[in-house]
């Protein structure tokens, strides 16, 4: 059974009178154990679709069926329980808790879900270790580097053991080096864990570390290829200077 | 737990806007229990002014008709000694009753020889009018071995130019009609407190008044209650004892009397509800002023906790638990302020003229543990419930327009 399956995905937004089509009949099915990114250039839609298949957003057209869950007709309640216990997410930002330490952080999902601190303090220090981070518990975000923060996210992300990571330009606000650090470590927790990974980059330095790529342009998918880094060069655009939203 | 923490951190975190609204509820809830404190101890005052300086006692019992017509004909309503013997025996049955005092009601002129004013007179027994008195701070006694000595009112003894000792003549009609006079000596000089009454009245034996107005009898009888009793109560159970014995009569308690008393609770039970309601306002506008700018910076936060599987009820939570912790520090450091106040008022000797009073009275706040108790929790409920509004915005946001929010 895929862990997603979407049918003719369509998601449009309305700009005054105008409704801009974003994503156009997505049909796409995701295996279990996957390391999947979207691939495609700023407005091709890939932020759409990760926010659909992440259930905080809903499609104007079209079903997700989530680990066999038709996803349709859940209310917002069922939603954020589903996102809760099947779904972690890493954002581009990060979007750590300011007044929280990378502890409490990680703890999030957990004491959100109403497992006893005792229980998720545990299991959120086990995390912050597996990402290298054992030593900074008690730093709050702002004490902490932009790649440990990405960590604290990725600990956070895992802290519920979900059957699915998304994450959106999970490198996008980091250096090179620090970037690919974190795919890196994304790639050995899908390996070790076995957790699917669903990401969207437009990053060609990740290219070598893909298993498999969904290039999406203008809201459609161009071209779904798994292990397909031989032609690569051929389908993404030139390599940029700089990260796209490196700003942020 | 996570509501009461992200809070905690987040009002720290914010903590010169958070001390400005706890300041607001603060000054708000010290001005609510001051007043309160002061308000009370000005019924308390006026009660016992009431009950036992002007001695109204606490219920006063007369013929059916009295109140109304009493003074246009005074003679139709007039207990005979023999109704006065056995309406006292009654009432001394029952033992709430402390005090049982004949009283009669004059008005008429008083003159020095040279000058004459008016005068309105209460007579009363002297040793009863004196068990009255102890209970309050009256130094004035009438002497039941004088039967023509009195008390004149302090402006009117200045009218009139004499003090203790001195003598003057009163001029009343009788209850026939007829005209009487007698020679009163001036046993003392008090002050009403009330500048209305100050310059008119009398205080006499009721021996005298019913020499003054040829009758034996009295007009009605003043009941003092024992410590604690209470007089709704006691009139409830006289009524249909009065009647089986024969007895048609009315029963005022001191509050349907004292008009004064009536008159300045309304007003202040007014004032305190136009100031309960600024404070309320004032508390109202200040959370969700502060909390609003809350949401308003933290709507990523809010968004990444939603994205995270936070139910929006949970979100609202937040908020509702930093309104209420404001609500809650707000009202105790306004319950720190009023003790304080209240102490420094105390021994500070700060004294002021009230309105209608002849002479500066101390100011007195009372402390009124029920009342900061009681104000607490509301504050507490209304900065809960402010906070809901903007935490219902904050909860409604859409995850993806919050997360996208800068």
């Amino acid at each position: 059974m895929p862990l997603i399956e979407t049918h003719e995905l369509c998601k449009t937004y309305r700009l005054g009178e105008i409704e801009v089509p974003a994503l156009r009949n997505i049909s796409l099915r995701i295996e279990p154990g996957e390391f999947t990114a979207l691939w495609g250039p700023s407005g091709s839609g890939k932020s759409t679709l990760l926010n659909l298949l992440g259930l905080i957003d809903t499609p104007s057209a079209g079903n997700i069926i989530l680990n066999g869950r038709d996803t349709a007709n859940m209310t917002d309640a069922a939603r954020a329980r589903l996102r809760n216990e099947g779904i972690g997410f890493i954002f581009q930002g990060f979007n750590l808790i300011p007044v929280l330490s990378a502890l409490e952080n990680v703890m999030l999902p957990l004491s959100i879900r109403g497992v006893s601190r005792t229980r998720a303090h545990c299991e959120a220090d086990r995390r912050l270790a597996e990402v290298g981070l054992g030593k900074y518990t008690h730093h709050r975000p702002d004490q902490l580097s932009g790649g440990q923060r990405q960590r604290v996210a990725i600990a956070r992300a895992l802290v519920t053991n979900p059957l699915l990571i998304i994450a959106d330009e999970p490198t996008a606000n980091l250096d090179a080096a620090t970037g690919l650090a974190v795919i890196e470590q994304m790639k050995a927790l899908n390996h070790t864990l076995g957790v699917t990974f669903l990401f969207s980059t437009h990053d060609p330095r990740l290219l070598g570390h893909l298993q498999r790529i969904v290039r999406l342009s203008d809201g459609e998918i161009l071209e779904d290829s798994m292990d397909a880094l031989p032609n690569l060069s051929t389908t993404l655009p030139p390599s940029p200077t700089h990260t796209e939203g490196a700003a942020a | 737990m996570i509501a009461l923490t992200l809070a905690l951190r987040n009002l720290w975190k914010n903590r010169r806007r958070s001390l400005a609204t706890l300041l607001a509820i603060g000054i708000g809830f010290a001005a609510v229990n001051l007043f309160a404190g002061y308000i009370a101890n000005t019924y308390a005052g006026l009660r016992d002014s009431s009950i036992y300086g002007e001695g109204l006692g606490h219920l006063t019992i007369a013929r059916k008709g009295y109140f109304a017509n009493g003074s246009l004909q005074p003679e139709r309503y007039i207990l005979s000694p023999d109704d006065l013997t056995r309406l006292t025996r009654l009432l001394r049955e029952d033992n709430r009753i402390e005090v049982v005092s004949p009283r009669l009601s004059a008005s008429g002129l008083v003159s020095n020889g040279k000058l004459s004013t008016i005068f309105i007179a209460e007579g009363e027994d002297p040793a009863l009018a004196n068990r009255i008195w102890q209970h309050s701070n009256a130094r004035f006694r009438l002497d039941p071995q004088k039967p023509a000595g009195g008390l004149v009112s302090k402006a009117l003894a200045e009218r009139l130019g004499v003090g203790p000792h001195g003598n003057l003549v009163t001029m009343a009609s009788t209850l026939e009609g007829q005209i009487n006079a007698l020679d009163l000596d001036v046993l003392q000089v008090w002050d009403t407190g009330n500048a209305a009454t100050n310059d008119k009245t009398l205080r006499l034996p009721l021996g005298y008044l019913q020499q003054l107005l040829d009758t034996e009898g009295a007009s009605r009888v003043v009941v003092l209650l024992t410590p604690g009793s209470d007089a709704d109560t006691l009139r409830s159970a006289l009524q249909p004892r009065l009647r089986a014995a024969g007895f048609d009569m009315e029963i005022k308690t001191w509050v349907e009397l004292s008009s004064y008393y009536r008159q300045v609770k309304r007003l202040f039970d007014l004032i305190f509800a136009f100031l309960f309601t600024i404070v309320f306002i004032v508390v109202l506008m200040s959370i969700i002023n502060t909390l609003s700018m809350s949401v308003m910076e933290r709507v990523r936060e809010i968004g990444t906790l939603r994205a995270l599987g936070m139910q929006r009820l949970a979100v609202i939570r937040i908020f509702a638990t930093e309104g209420a912790l404001l609500g809650i520090a707000g009202s105790l450091a306004g319950a720190v302020l009023t003790c304080t106040l209240i102490a420094l008022i105390h021994f500070g000797h700060v004294t002021y003229t009230p309105p209608a009073s002849s002479t500066p009275v101390p100011l007195s706040i009372a402390f009124l543990p029920g009342m900061l108790g009681i104000t607490l929790v509301i504050l507490a409920v209304i900065a809960t419930l402010a906070a809901c509004w903007p935490a219902r915005r904050a909860a409604r946001l859409e995850i993806v327009d919050a997360l996208g929010h800068i």
